[in-house]
């Protein structure tokens, strides 16, 4: 439950973005850091779709997988693919964030929240694959 | 016989099971849904928020000649002016200058609608917009500024401060490939001769509460943002339609009966 949650409000932030970066919305709301800067950035775009879209995506995948561990789908190999797909996703918010940091020297607060709660769901959905296997071996 | 009992009971009690679980879990799901629409509901409100921000943020201004003279392109004299407050690192001014200011040129600036100054708007967070203005001031002593402003703008990727802390390169490359005399061209370079000018450009800005780049002054409108090329004309048509307007009230003066007489009487 907690993962379909951290899932639905990563990708509300992902849509936001999204959204600010196709240009339908004009200005983001960004009281500490330097938003626009990061997102008009080179890095802000990955094999031609913006990063926040791929990010949309990747929560939308989350998601699906959080309902169907609620709904007792194929439990080991849910909490195998949201371990995986998590975990690659924080991997990648990482080095997102390292580019801020050292590269661009500027920070987007959203996407500093967004790389947060991919963590948070990384090590949720660790915690949920443990439960998982050690129910199957009982 | 007893079998068949036995898996019926046993699937009836699976749906119980499911039915229960379902129950269970619709204060869940509930929850959920409440999360998305209202997030959903406040992206909506920021998105219009910012929209009517923007549409707000045009402000009239008292249509004064600037101080400064920025970079002229077209006739001076022309009924309208375009002024164009710009930082030549930032990503929107290269977004307007490669994709709206070709049309810009060619339908307003060449049919002799308007005329165009750029003035430089270096924003302090860009560390190579300067030496890029200087690039071009100096581009502009052999008369190829707006050849340098193009190249600045459509190449900027490799030579803002993201990409190199050194641009002066990729700048004496762009100034060998517009023919210029690079040595002419560096030594203006290295010795920031166009500083001033620079500054007393982004001084002009400053006066008139120029906050963001790009922003554009016409006629009596200030707009800021990489408005698109319809906005653009839409802006300049007012602003002609004002000084034809002008033009007339003005004869109309010169030429009544109490302006004549007025004249008369002088001496």
């Amino acid at each position: 439950m907690l993962i379909a949650l951290l899932a639905l409000v990563g990708a509300l932030i992902a849509l936001y973005l999204t959204l600010y970066k196709v240009g339908v919305i004009g200005e983001l709301v960004c009281q500490i850091g330097s938003c626009e800067r990061v997102n008009s950035s080179r890095w802000a775009t990955f094999l031609g779709l913006p990063v926040a879209a791929w990010g949309l995506a990747t929560y939308v995948v989350l998601l699906g997988l959080a309902v169907a561990a609620i709904q007792g789908v194929a439990p080991r190999q849910v909490a195998w693919a949201t371990v995986l797909v998590s975990g690659w996703a924080v991997m990648f918010s990482g080095w997102l964030t390292s580019i801020e940091l050292f590269v661009i020297h500027a920070i987007c607060i959203w996407c500093v929240t967004s790389a947060t709660i991919m963590t948070l769901l990384f090590f949720a959905s660790a915690i949920e694959l443990r439960r998982v296997l050690r129910l199957s071996t009982d | 016989m007893a079998q068949k009992k036995a898996e019926q009971h046993r699937a009836r009690r699976a749906n119980v099971v499911r039915s229960q679980r379902a129950a269970s879990l619709k204060p869940f799901y509930y929850a959920l849904a409440l999360v998305a629409v209202v997030g959903v509901a406040l992206i909506v409100r920021t998105a219009r928020r910012s929209a009517a921000t923007q549409q707000r943020q045009v402000t009239n201004v008292a249509a004064t000649a600037a101080k400064a003279e920025g970079h002229l392109l077209g006739n001076p004299n022309a009924p309208v002016q375009i002024l164009e407050f710009a930082d030549f690192e930032c990503p929107h001014c290269a977004e307007y200058a490669t994709i709206t200011e070709p049309d810009v040129r060619k339908r307003i600036v060449d049919a002799g609608l308007a005329s165009y100054r750029y003035f430089d708007f270096p924003l302090g967070h860009f560390e190579n917009s300067i030496p890029a203005s200087e690039a071009a001031a100096c581009a502009g002593d052999q008369n190829k500024f707006w050849e340098m402003h193009d190249k600045l703008f459509q190449g900027q990727p490799e030579w803002n401060s993201q990409a190199t802390s050194d641009p002066k390169k990729v700048f004496a490359r762009y100034a060998n490939e517009l023919g210029l005399d690079t040595d002419a061209w560096g030594k203006c370079f290295d010795s920031q001769k166009h500083m001033p000018e620079i500054l007393a450009n982004r001084d002009e800005g400053l006066r008139r509460h120029v906050e963001s780049t790009p922003t554009f002054v016409i006629g009596t409108k200030q707009i800021p943002g990489a408005i698109p090329y319809d906005m653009l004309k839409a802006y300049v048509d007012t602003a002609a339609a004002q000084y034809a307007a002008n033009a007339v009230a003005r004869a109309d003066s010169q030429h009544s009966p109490a302006a004549k007489k007025g004249g008369a009487a002088k001496p």
